[in-house]
């Protein structure tokens, strides 16, 4: 972990989903992630909410920022790499959401 | 909805990534020593230069510098640091001096 922070609702090795969601203004979420299995890589800490951030606040409380790992089969239709490759995104807690049933990542 | 800074990986809409470099020009230098003397001076953050940079209307036609340039102009008049018309006053100026007018 880069900063300490409490209460994060994931922990290294939990399946996520990431919010398929439309949010006004500047987030740090890409739009190819929303929606895709992933899983928590590492917890890096607490940061400033960048989407407050951004328009002058001070992005307080912090929120907790996890490594993300995704499948790029997951991410891109028809992708021609290894089924192996991943693509890791630091993604805020508030753009996660626990996956349990269903919607595994694909098997190589 | 899909916005400047999220569609990484689009290549099938935007084709392939230009790699191509060009030297580098003394106003893009300016420019970038403009922004790290705002953002040391707490004037601006980063990520209200990025939210900035997305506002741009012509982000596509323009030039990494060129967005620098053109969203701290807007986050210094909304900041109140600068007006347009000072802006566009200096600008005007310095256009002249140019030309040796």
């Amino acid at each position: 972990m880069i900063r300490p922070v409490a209460g994060a609702r994931f922990a290294p090795g939990d399946a996520v989903r990431v919010r398929d969601m439309d949010k006004e203004g500047h987030v740090r979420t890409p739009d190819y992630t929303k929606g895709k299995p992933g899983r928590i890589a590492e917890i890096l800490g607490g940061f400033p909410n960048p989407e407050r951030l951004a328009y002058g606040g001070d992005g307080l409380p912090e929120r907790p920022l996890y490594k993300v790992g995704f499948r790029q089969a997951d991410l891109w239709h028809g992708y021609g790499g290894s089924p192996a490759d991943v693509l890791f995104i630091d993604l805020y807690e508030h753009w996660l959401e626990p996956r349990e049933h269903g919607g595994e990542e694909k098997r190589t | 909805m899909e916005k400047v800074h999220d569609m990484g990986g689009r290549r099938e809409k935007f084709g392939p990534i230009d790699r191509s470099d060009h030297q580098v020009e003394d106003w893009e230098r300016l420019a970038d020593a403009v922004n790290i003397v705002l953002n040391a001076k707490g004037h601006k953050t980063t990520d209200e230069m990025r939210r900035a940079i997305e506002s741009l209307d012509e982000y596509r036609e323009m030039g990494y510098y060129e967005r620098w340039a053109a969203a701290a102009e807007l986050l210094v008049v909304e900041k109140g640091l600068l007006t347009r018309e000072e802006i566009d006053e200096r600008a005007a100026e310095l256009e002249r001096r140019w030309r040796g007018a």
